[in-house]
């Protein structure tokens, strides 16, 4: 075999070396179609497994949540267009509840859906106004209209009993 | 499509069935929307048996001799 023809061997081998270097590495072994659909299938499992500790809270929140009925005030004292301030469900949770020019009782927990800061009731407006960061809510429904906040304000609702209004039940998510 | 190629997509199909879940139990739990939860879990639990059905239809037929 001449000098050339075993050059040429010499550098076939190296590139076939250079082959199974490549098939030695880790991430050709760990790293591939097999190995992909295992994992895909494992975080199938866990996110599915994810959502149970929100049944089980759910479930144990309701064992434990009784339907409040509070009274908020004597209709005589709220006139048409004024507002008061109150507490639902817990005192921790500081409400307003409007009377509107349509005469209509209506209730929401008044803490901006934006960054918990107290809502006003605009009586001219008739909107409901949180005045950090200008967040306008309708004041018949609780959506937003305006500004930053996205999410309505939770109703609570409410019952006419006897010329006294009732605080009965929250809905967070509404309409 | 024969079965093992079905058992290989339909676990992506879970996969994005399950997170579409947690985002809605989430969503749920914190609106206090009781029977958005309970619904995301129930979804969310057959889809992971399905899941799991599929990803075992696979592997038989994967490493088959």
């Amino acid at each position: 075999m001449s000098d050339d023809k075993k050059q040429t061997h010499h550098e076939d081998d190296k590139d076939m070396i250079k082959l199974i270097d490549n098939l030695n590495r880790k991430d050709d072994v760990h790293l591939n179609r097999r190995a992909f659909l295992k994992a895909s299938f494992g975080a199938t499992v866990a996110i599915g497994l994810a959502t149970t500790p929100f049944g089980i809270f759910t479930f144990l929140r309701d064992e434990n949540g009784e339907v409040k009925r509070v009274e908020v005030t004597d209709i005589d004292d709220l006139a048409i267009g004024e507002s008061r301030n109150f507490n639902y469900p817990t005192k921790n949770e500081p409400a307003i509840l409007v009377r509107t020019p349509d005469d209509k009782f209506v209730a929401y927990n008044n803490k901006c859906t934006h960054l918990q800061c107290p809502v006003f009731y605009e009586h001219k407006e008739n909107v409901l106004l949180c005045p950090c960061h200008k967040g306008y809510f309708n004041v018949d429904s609780g959506q937003p209209m305006a500004g930053p906040p996205q999410r309505e304000l939770p109703k609570i609702l409410l019952e006419i009993k006897d010329g006294k209004v009732y605080a009965v039940g929250r809905e967070i998510r509404h309409g | 499509m024969d079965k093992k190629r079905a058992a290989f997509f339909s676990i992506f199909l879970f996969l994005a069935v399950n997170v579409f879940a947690l985002s809605n139990a989430i969503e749920g739990y914190y609106g206090h929307e009781d029977g958005r939860v309970y619904g995301a879990v129930t979804v969310a639990l057959i889809s992971t048996l399905l899941a799991t059905v599929a990803f075992f239809i696979w592997k038989k037929a994967e490493y088959k001799k």
